[in-house]
């Protein structure tokens, strides 16, 4: 059927490299000024009666000449759109000059990169069993884009350019296995999350203790760093503007918040994350999470503990951060991840009664909360629906505004509608830092696949 | 006889222009590095459907892909459409869910009451 696309001009880019993965490169497009969004009537009317800020025709009669008129021959074509192979090796040219050139293609994170010289990619590849030619798997930058493959060598290539060593080398390419790229096409920035468990933590050295999530070891360092390496030059995942679009950006991404599990510090009973995804204690696992960020929790310095209510003091704390979730928007899909402190597992377990992590998540879900005027806000349709009389939404109509009502917000109210997207744990707990003090961080971070890091020796 | 020399001779040449290469580019401080971009796959070419000789008469849907605070533009649009174009029907349509979801219903009832789409996509 013959259709108009009508696009926002600051996506010009975007769709254009869209139309082309999905083989329509010819694609009629109509661009209008951006944004659209929450603007009066009469802007809306000058835009769609002005020009193409592109072509500059007038909008309405593009949108005819999309719908209308013969097909071109270009338009018509089948078969495949080849694109070139990039060849194996470049230069020879100087380090300097070869680090700007790195630069200036996009192939790097904005830092000076370890050059992936022939004997340093040889010397990396000791650090696997696996092929050099071996498909490691497939990447794409987002859900409606294409996939690309790659190699064990061409992982190795933009490790090497992190900085990691051969003995790193098996977890990056876990991470590369899981075909979750570090950097997504979305206009909201997002960030990832790599938590490793097992053995291996210790074997290459990663810090779970005093800052843990800082700059201060090579191995959490170099393993995050390179993920997003690799999501740019293997998942076709970091073009600003073309396929990147996070308005902001996320600081988050130089390294993808990546750190062991303090393992050793759990409390009795509290299984690793790893373990709670189905792995034995004995393997050495990657999960990789999505999400946009980190919020610092002190339950020291921001007591607003009541004994007398016999609330504990961490429940109330974390309740409250929680609560932050419900700016998230319309779309049901929050999440939620706790990086807690020894210490604060411990109290947790000992001082309030968790002997699970699994009982601490279904606490959360159970006791969060959100006043009714912030829920009808974070769900405008919601409040369509209450004023149309739907149930319970309408009772909550005649709550005070500052009632706080029980929001299963973790629990999307329909959670199979959407086919194939899953229905996930929306909380995941995980245990790391130093334990000089007891807190912790709540980051919006969803748990997207955990992958074998054994595999991969 | 002599074409062995010439092979031994055009072998020793080629080593020895090679070995001076790598001690050229050695001496200029040069190096050869791997290429770190994946190789794009081929994408097989999808033709565009026929488009219609007139909008006359026919049933055009435009369709609120659900972008957030982006319904009083689509408004607009079919407003201004309907007057420029009164012979054409065309009618506003909210897809369901989030901007990233499918609706294949929708899909089937534009095939079946419709002849062609505007698809609105951005913030």
């Amino acid at each position: 059927m013959p259709t108009a696309p009508v696009i926002t001009v600051a996506f010009e880019d975007v769709v254009k490299g869209f139309a082309l993965d999905k083989g329509m490169p010819n694609q009629r497009f109509t661009f209008v000024p951006h944004p659209i969004a929450n603007i009066p009537a009469p802007t809306c009317r000058e835009y769609l009666s002005g020009n193409d800020p592109v072509t500059g025709k007038p909008i309405v009669q593009e949108i005819i000449g999309a719908l209308t008129g013969s097909l071109t021959e270009e338009e018509k074509k089948t078969g495949f759109i080849e694109r070139p192979i990039p060849p194996r090796l470049i230069g020879p040219d100087t380090e300097e000059k070869l680090q700007r050139l790195f630069y200036a293609d996009g192939w790097t994170d904005g830092l000076p990169i370890v050059l992936p010289t022939e004997e340093r990619i040889a010397k990396m590849l000791k650090g696997t069993s696996r092929r050099p030619d071996e498909v490691v798997g497939k990447m794409q930058a987002s859900s409606v884009r294409e996939f690309w493959s790659y190699t064990v060598e061409k992982v190795a290539v933009n490790a090497v350019m992190a900085g990691a060593k051969p003995e790193h080398f098996p977890v990056i390419l876990a991470i590369a296995s899981t075909g979750v790229p570090s950097l997504f096409t979305s206009t909201t920035s997002f960030a990832r999350m790599v938590v490793v468990n097992g053995p291996i933590r210790n074997k290459i050295g990663m810090n779970a203790g005093i800052g843990a999530l800082g700059p201060f070891n090579e191995a959490n360092a170099v393993i995050g760093r390179a993920w997003t390496l690799l999501s740019k030059n293997l998942g076709n995942a970091g073009s600003p503007g073309s396929v990147y679009m996070g308005s902001h950006g996320n600081n988050l991404n130089y390294n993808n918040v990546c750190f062991p599990e303090k393992e050793e510090s759990l409390p009795e009973g509290w299984k690793p994350f790893h373990v709670q995804k189905g792995f034995k204690p004995e393997e050495s696992v990657v999960s990789v999470f999505s999400g946009h960020y980190l919020i610092y929790g002190d339950a020291l310095q921001n007591s607003r503990c009541s004994p007398p209510l016999g609330q504990c003091l961490y429940h109330e704390l974390l309740k409250v951060m929680m609560q932050n979730f419900g700016s998230i928007g319309p779309y049901r899909t929050v999440k939620a991840t706790l990086l807690l402190d020894p210490t604060v597992a411990r109290r947790l377990k000992d001082g309030e009664g968790f002997g699970t992590k699994e009982k601490l998540q279904q606490w959360l879900k159970e006791n969060t909360f959100m006043p009714v005027w912030e829920y009808w806000v974070s769900y405008p349709k919601d409040f369509q629906a209450a004023k149309a009389g739907v149930e319970p939404l309408a009772s909550w109509l005649k709550l005070p505004a500052e009632t706080i009502v029980p929001i299963s917000r973790f629990d999307p109210p329909k959670p199979v509608e959407v086919p194939g997207r899953l229905l996930r744990e929306p909380i995941s707990i995980v245990v790391v830092g130093g334990e000089t003090l007891p807190v912790w961080y709540v980051g919006n971070f969803d748990y997207l696949a955990s992958a074998s890091i054994d595999k991969w020796r | 006889m002599k074409k062995l020399i010439n092979l031994l001779l055009t072998g020793v040449f080629l080593v020895a222009s090679l070995s001076l290469a790598f001690v050229s580019h050695a001496q200029e401080g040069k190096m050869m590095v791997l290429n770190p971009l994946g190789a794009p796959p081929p994408i097989p070419r999808v033709p565009m459907a026929p488009r219609l000789d007139t909008l006359t008469g026919k049933t055009v849907y435009i369709v609120d892909t659900q972008f957030p605070g982006t319904k009083p533009f689509l408004e607009e649009m079919q407003k201004l459409l309907s007057e420029k174009f009164p012979k054409v029907n065309w009618v506003l349509k909210d897809k369901r869910g989030a901007y990233f979801d499918d609706d294949p219903k929708l899909w089937a009832e534009i095939k079946e009451k419709g002849q062609a789409a505007i698809m609105a996509i951005g913030h």
